[in-house]
């Protein structure tokens, strides 16, 4: 070839690859800004008073992505007050589910409920990289189909950057991965100066002290690999309730572990707001084969069946903490775990501290969840008044 | 499902093979070889994928920019010149010290980037024209630019196998301090020891004619961009709560800013970024890559059909075999061998009761050296490179570097074995 | 300060962006030109704040 020709090709080869890479960068960026834009309808319920934002406890949050609403279902009778967050990592989607769920069909008739279904709104609004997550997921109901964000565990770069070298939790001192900074269950109990998820903890906190919280519910899922999974994690001060609760589901309902939170382990909610408000904490772990490493093809599917064959062959291996058939763990099985959880506390809770009662209707109970889908729970959006629907 | 992510793997090393085969290179190749295999997956896959992957170890990359410019900015300052000088003219009387300056002086640029090429590359070149001098033969000298930039690679507080392992195992990077410094820098200087302690005495004489050091040069100009650096870092970690919160990309470029600033000669900031780029090209399209392929993997079922095919094996096969695999699959995919062994090995470590910071600390320091190995032969090919090398690839070069390449592969086999024993060198942090 | 902080990133990475744009556009290698775009993605998605 000539050298006027190679100069020639060598053009056309950057052109083509120019052409190529725009059609990928535009394609992607809109699916990426189509991703953080989208707006999940939350229905008020019957037991929803109003709808406040997070900033109005801590005022540095407006106007950030993690000014997360906070719904308020109050019974106007005295009564224990109760937090319940949702979405503390959105990769573990029966957590908002649940959380939703609660606004959506809760009412109490003591006490108050206070629900964040984002608690981390920031990590909603991307998707994990090298996990190839799907962006969306969608649950049946009997009106069409709800869209909602697959998100991560960690808040998105976008709202949160850089992260540190290592990541020294405040005030403990300890040492964690350098992007647990943006692991919301790991920056708590806060500090009004630090980056966003240890700000927004820091509101959450200035809420639960303002608001005279009792009991904090924090909602999870894990993979089947990780030993933390089926589980209630209790901090001390509500060793007791999760211990009742724990027994008695597992002798009528399914089975449910209990531990008590590592008093070495610092930056979760079931450690640190114990240690750091008049409020105790409860953490919730339901099992998401979606998050395993040895899973299959990754997908909406999966995601919302809970079924793989590859999870299941390391489970024949022996290598899983929780058990896993055909069957998987859909969903509403996932999303019902939770609810029936909530309201086993109540009753726990009720019988320990009549004083401070939290009784709750409205709540599906585990068999009928797991048979008619979390959808069955969710209003149209388009059926109610427009104050009545809220936007996450 | 089984049956569908062999195939979709077989796609991928078949794509993999046949583009290599026709000289695309391995970068290339491996990203020819994720989109096909996404592809064959069909449903799902899109251009979305291919971003979002390519953002896995976007930080990463960013970590090593920085800290290559701010290297080579040390570098083009003078400053390499100026302490491998001081080292010659001072101790060339004592083989002993001469040798143990030479190793931490190839130790600290991979230290700080992570990449043995960067050590191959900042300081390979003068290291050699040393070792030479001290009547080290060619093969042995390539031998230990090799074995010590590997090292360096291996060498905390930058490892970048383990950091892709321990994130993708949701697993903090803490803890690997010690046993990485451990045992890359008794790897290292078992490496030069042996290699290097057999020769002629220095003629210091003509080798510090032979290295033009500027006459403005100070100590305290190549001091005081490392002490900033150390400094930033070491105040993030002390008054973490009061000092704001920087990131190594940030605190690599303030320190190449204050190499820039305090240099005795102008430093043509643009070239050396420009060239720092190139040089990386690489390596960063490599980290770039292999971050689309692990999405495409995970996309199609292929991580899991690899990651329980690994967990599933007999824990004593595994482990007796690691001083092959790793470094055979370093020299096939390179860093893709951290997320897709590594992160299945961690698991498997930690339910079997094996400490999974040691152990993969250890496999961390094995990993790299098979840098010399083909197809990709990254940094051996570097190293012959910079030290003129002319002999046999193989049966030169890859023959000296057996020894210690052996002696380091069985100490880290044997770390990975009493791992529960060594747990306290997880202190450092 | 945090804010500060987060402008000197997009400006680090502009910085290594425009070296890589350069360098694409030099490139006498038409691989190693292939190579810069795809290395390019992240860095310009970070920089139009898309992900
Ligand atoms: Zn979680």
């Amino acid at each position: 070839m000539k050298k006027s020709e190679q100069g020639k090709t060598l053009i056309a080869a950057k052109a083509a690859g120019l052409v190529a890479w725009a059609a990928v960068m535009v394609f992607a960026g809109v699916a990426f800004r189509q991703h953080r834009a989208w707006k999940e309808p939350v229905v008020l319920g019957p037991g929803v008073t109003a709808v406040r934002s997070l900033h109005e406890w801590f005022a540095p949050l407006k106007g950030t992505e993690n000014d997360c609403n906070v719904y308020v279902l109050d019974s106007g009778l005295p009564g224990s007050t109760i937090l319940v967050l949702g979405g503390t990592h959105p990769e573990e989607p029966a957590t908002n589910l649940a959380a939703e769920l609660l606004v959506e069909n809760a009412k109490p008739t003591s006490g108050k409920l206070l629900v964040a279904i984002h608690t981390n709104r920031s990590a909603s609004t991307v998707t994990r990289p090298g996990e190839a997550y799907p962006q969306f997921y969608s649950i049946k109901t009997a009106w069409g189909q709800k869209k909602y964000r697959m998100g991560d565990r960690s808040a998105n770069p976008l709202d949160s950057w850089p992260d540190p070298e290592t990541y020294v939790h405040y005030p403990s001192g300890q040492m964690l991965a350098y992007m647990d900074i943006r692991n919301i269950n790991r920056t708590w109990p806060g500090r009004p100066n630090g980056l966003l998820c240890e700000r927004t903890s820091y509101g959450f906190m200035q809420m639960i002290r303002k608001e005279k919280v009792d009991l904090v519910i924090d909602y999870h899922e894990a993979e089947l690999e990780y030993p933390v999974i089926g589980t209630i994690v209790a901090h001390q001060k509500a060793q007791e309730v999760a211990a009742m609760v724990s027994m008695d589901l597992s002798a009528s309902q399914f089975r449910i572990g209990m531990e008590v939170s590592p008093r070495t382990l610092h930056g979760l909610t079931h450690r640190e707001i114990g240690d750091f408000s008049d409020a105790t904490a409860l953490l919730f772990e339901s099992p998401e084969p979606f998050l395993d490493r040895v899973r299959g093809a990754t997908n909406e599917a999966l995601l919302l069946t809970g079924v793989d064959e590859f999870v299941q062959r390391a489970g024949k291996a022996g290598l899983l903490y929780w058990p896993i058939d055909e069957k998987g763990w859909p969903i509403e099985v996932r999303v019902g775990r939770h609810i029936a959880t909530t309201s086993k506390v109540f009753e726990v809770w009720n019988l320990l501290y009549p004083e401070k009662p939290i009784a709750v209707d409205g709540l599906p109970g585990y068999g009928d969840l797991a048979a008619k889908g979390v959808g069955a729970y969710f209003a149209d959006p388009a059926s109610v008044a427009k104050d009545r629907v809220a936007f996450e | 499902m089984l049956n569908h992510a062999l195939l979709v793997l077989g796609v991928m090393v078949v794509v993999f093979a046949v583009a290599s085969r026709l000289k695309v290179s391995v970068e290339l190749s491996m990203l020819l070889a994720a989109i096909a295999g996404g592809l064959a997956h069909g449903s799902g896959f899109s251009a979305r994928h291919v971003v979002d992957g390519a953002f896995t170890y976007f930080d990463v990359t960013l970590i090593f920019l920085s800290a290559t410019f701010f290297m080579n900015i040390v570098k083009e300052s003078g400053g390499v010149d100026y302490i491998v000088g001081g080292i010659v003219k001072r101790f060339h009387a004592n083989r002993f010290l001469c040798l143990l300056f030479l190793t931490f002086i190839l130790l600290i640029p991979g230290a700080l980037t992570g990449s043995g090429s960067v050590t191959v590359l900042v300081v390979g070149a003068l290291a050699a024209k040393v070792l030479s001098e001290m009547g080290i033969p060619k093969e042995k000298v390539t031998a230990i630019i090799f074995l010590c930039a590997a090292m360096s690679a291996a060498a905390p507080p930058v490892n970048l196998w383990a950091m892709m392992a321990a994130a993708g195992s949701n697993m903090p990077y803490v803890g690997f301090i010690g046993p990485l410094g451990a045992l890359s820098v008794l790897g290292a200087l078992f490496s030069m020891f042996w290699l290097g302690w057999k020769g002629s005495p220095i003629d210091a004489a003509k080798v510090a004619a032979s290295i033009k050091v500027d006459a403005r040069m100070r100590g305290w100009r190549v001091g005081l961009p490392f002490a900033v650096l150390i400094a930033l870092i070491a105040l993030s970690r002390i008054f973490p709560h009061d000092f704001p919160i920087l990131g190594l990309p940030l605190c690599f470029m303030l320190a190449a800013a204050t190499a820039a600033a305090v240099s005795a000669t102008k430093v043509p900031l643009l070239r050396i970024a420009r060239d720092t780029v190139d040089s990386l090209l690489p390596l960063v399209g490599m980290m770039i890559v292999v971050g689309i392929l692990v999405q495409a993997m995970s996309l199609s079922g292929v991580r899991g059909l690899i990651s329980l095919s690994v967990v599933t094996l007999p824990l004593a096969v595994i482990i007796g075999a690691l001083f092959v695999i790793l470094p055979l699959s370093e020299g096939l995919v390179q860093y893709a061998s951290a997320p897709l062994l590594g992160v299945p090995l961690i698991l498997l470590f930690n339910m079997k009761g094996i400490d999974p910071v040691v152990a993969l600390s250890a496999m961390a320091v094995m990993w790299p050296l098979g840098d010399i190995l083909p197809p990709t032969l990254v940094v051996g090919r570097a190293a012959v490179m910079v030290t003129g090398y002319d002999g046999s690839y193989y049966k030169g070069f890859v023959k000296a570097t057996l020894v210690p390449a052996l002696f380091i592969l069985a100490l880290s086999t044997l770390v990975v074995i009493f791992s529960g024993q060594l747990t306290f060198l997880k202190a450092l942090g | 300060m945090n804010q500060a902080v987060m402008l000197l990133y997009y400006a680090t990475t502009a910085f290594f962006a425009a070296m890589m744009a350069w360098n694409f556009a030099r490139a006498k290698d038409a691989q190693k030109a292939l190579l810069y775009l795809v290395v390019l993605m992240p860095f310009v998605m970070r920089l139009l704040r898309l992900k």
